[in-house]
């Protein structure tokens, strides 16, 4: 007998449909029912109704533990005060003016005394946007053209970082994407050698968290001798920072894994929610920035800036990326251990504060996706393929009851599997 | 862009090869092989293409890969395209085997291609008639399942998307209704009319309609995944990239 009912979902399918009508795929992106694996539909929630904390609300006014965190925003909690407080103060003052607000500028110091790489910041607003940078960047800085990947990669959705066979993809526009293995060093130099030389930058994420796959975290000598071949290549050493900035740590995941990038983006923990991003970058690359034409209408809004010091002296103050790293642990044991308790083979990967979940009883997630299913039905929301995200708001008293929800998840699957029990 | 020699795989594989499901699903099929006295084979032997040899009998129709040696008829075609121009009726095929044969090419045959002509492009009228509907997004999703495998084999763009594909089987499927497998090895692939024992991965449209409209391109698959009309379970990532083919099925069989 389960312990947490299941949730009813009907007005948050009514919604769904209602929204099919007028934005395509009715929510599109990570965030909905195809590349978001709702897996079966019937069992997710489609839109919120109100957040607050490491929870949100959905439209049927079932509440969820929340450990995806808005894919990353979330930070510090959902509506947190004190940052809500900067960026309230702020748009009292200005926010999308001619001359950009004077924060901009604090924003950007702030940033240069927070990482560990950066002498400067460029602002922008989504993650791609700074990638996008970061790739502009390395060719005009190298007069170069081809831009190493690391397979699994993920940079964003702007047509290079995409792949040939995606839909509106064209061959010219992933013409000069070189896609390498993680943890090859030897690779690295055949691609080189197979181009020629014409190698303006090597993109990656600190360490392997790609989708539907365990993720490998990397060890500092990997990233010491790419740094090096980079040097010894004059190729622009780019590090996604997007996903799992300020969460291991707040110099920069670069400065994690002991080396310094060239260039690194951020977005998503920048501002607990608030819309912005960020390129930083060594001085060396601040000349070439300053040369590239790259705009755009929100960029330099202030209010996201005012969000971003007090989020970022929030996560010094909190010391964030070790509770992060304290708190994954403690879920993922907690989940590890409900699951043995029911035969399930649950396993974790990828650093604690992103922790990657799968259940290897089988070869095909289909388990995995059943019990992440009765998890989510019954207010633990995680998901089958993607990383997951600690917030700070997030408590000891939180992860007892996500774990009893797990284990009850876990008891519902055994049940339906009697073949597990051997 | 399509490749000649890609379309050359789908016309002989999936578009010949659906010969083998209607005449087993179609009436009309089975009438005109009901006149065939003795099983008789008829083999395509395209240069730097596929080949296959399709034997029909009163039973139905069955397609080998390769050209049997003891075939009835043998056509050796110079070139994919022009193999191509064949399956379009702008190229005469010329046998150089079974000569004596070739009244089966010019009637029983040629009345099979023209009924799976009739089957695979129907008139909006004709789709009207439940039953023909039926047949026509059945021999469908056949043509289109086994495209799937020759697209990823042979198309660049279609072997991106295979490159990504590991191991295993996905099946894909019309509930309660029918079902192939698309089985990967090596990043090779190969469909098997039949469902999978046990599959990595699974995309099952809820209706024939819905099976239709996919295949003739008039809605789209992801707004199907959020609505609950398409089922998919395993790993995602097996159905992502056969969807990815699935895209480029269209571009070649338009």
């Amino acid at each position: 007998m389960s312990k947490f009912p299941t949730f009813d979902t009907t007005k948050s399918r009514a919604m769904f449909e209602q929204a099919t009508k007028v934005i395509p795929g009715g929510i599109y992106g990570h965030l909905g029912p195809a590349e978001g694996q709702w897996i079966p539909v019937n069992r997710w929630p489609s839109f919120a109704e109100k957040a607050q904390g490491s929870y949100f609300w959905d439209v049927d006014g079932n509440k969820y533990i929340d450990y995806m965190c808005a894919y990353g925003p979330n930070v510090l909690g959902y509506n947190d005060p004190d940052v809500d407080a900067a960026a309230l103060a702020q748009l009292k003052l200005g926010n999308c003016t001619t001359a950009p607000g004077k924060v901009m500028v604090e924003c950007a110091e702030t940033l240069v005394d927070t990482v560990a790489c950066a002498d400067w910041a460029f602002f922008c607003k989504n993650g791609s946007d700074t990638t996008t940078l970061a790739t502009m960047a390395a060719r005009a800085h190298t007069h170069k053209k081809k831009i190493i990947f690391l397979k699994y990669y993920y940079h964003g959705d702007f047509p290079w970082a995409q792949k040939i066979d995606y839909p509106g993809i064209t061959p010219e526009d992933v013409a000069n994407n070189i896609i390498c293995p993680w943890f090859d060093l030897d690779a690295l130099q055949k691609a080189y050698d197979d181009n020629n030389g014409d190698i303006a930058g090597l993109i990656a994420q600190p360490y392997d968290h790609g989708n539907f796959k365990d993720n490998e975290v990397a060890s500092k000598e990997y990233w010491q001798a790419v740094r090096k071949w980079c040097d010894d290549h004059g190729v622009v050493l780019i590090i996604d920072d997007v996903r799992a900035g300020f969460r291991l740590d707040l110099a920069g995941s670069d400065h994690f894994y002991g080396f310094k990038a060239d260039l690194i983006c951020f977005c998503k923990a920048l501002a607990n929610g608030y819309n912005m991003s960020a390129l930083c970058g060594g001085e060396h690359m601040k000349a070439t920035v300053s040369g590239i034409t790259y705009t755009g209408s929100y960029w330099m809004s202030s209010v996201p800036f005012a969000a971003c010091i007090a989020c970022i002296n929030k996560m010094k103050a909190l010391d964030t990326p070790t509770m992060f790293r304290r708190l994954g642990k403690m879920v993922t044991d907690g989940f590890k251990a409900a699951g043995a308790e029911h035969g399930f083979d649950l396993r974790v990967s990828g650093e604690p504060a992103l922790f990657y979940l799968r259940i290897a009883n089988d070869d095909n997630l289909m388990l995995h996706q059943e019990w992440v299913a009765e998890c989510v039905n019954r207010g633990l929301f995680i998901t089958s393929h993607h990383n997951h995200f600690i917030n700070a708001s997030l408590t000891e008293e939180d992860i007892k009851k996500s774990i009893e929800i797990a284990e009850d998840a876990f008891s519902v699957v055994a049940k339906n599997h009697p073949e597990l029990r051997g | 862009m399509t490749d000649q020699r890609t379309l050359a795989y789908i016309n002989m594989y999936a578009v010949l090869g659906t010969l083998e499901n209607l005449c087993e699903l179609d009436e009309k099929a089975k009438e005109i092989i009901s006149t065939i006295e003795k099983p008789i084979s008829v083999a395509f032997d395209v240069k730097n293409g596929p080949s296959a040899t399709l034997t029909f009998s009163k039973n139905g129709c069955r397609m080998d890969d390769g050209v049997n040696a003891n075939c009835d008829i043998k056509i050796p075609v110079a070139s994919c395209e022009k193999f191509n121009g064949i399956i379009d009726g702008k190229v005469t095929p010329i046998p150089t085997k079974g000569i004596t044969k070739v009244n089966f090419l010019l009637k029983t045959f040629t009345a099979l291609t023209d009924r799976l002509t009739e089957v695979m492009r129907p008139s909006a009228e004709a789709l009207e008639d439940p039953d023909f509907f039926r047949l026509n997004t059945l021999c469908t999703f056949y043509t289109v399942s086994v495209a799937i495998s020759q697209i990823g084999n042979q198309d660049a763009i279609g072997q991106f998307s295979a490159s990504n594909i590991v191991d295993g089987d996905i099946q894909i499927g019309i509930a309660d209704t029918v079902y192939a497998t698309i089985r990967v090895k090596d990043n090779h692939l190969i469909t098997i009319k039949q469902a999978s024992d046990k599959p990595r991965a699974i995309m099952e449209f809820n209706t024939l309609e819905l099976a239709n409209a996919l295949f003739a391109g008039t809605v789209n698959s992801i707004d199907h995944v959020g609505n609950g009309n398409i089922i998919i379970r395993g790993l995602i990532s097996m159905v992502d990239n056969v969807n990815r083919i699935l895209d480029r099925v269209a571009l070649y069989l338009a």
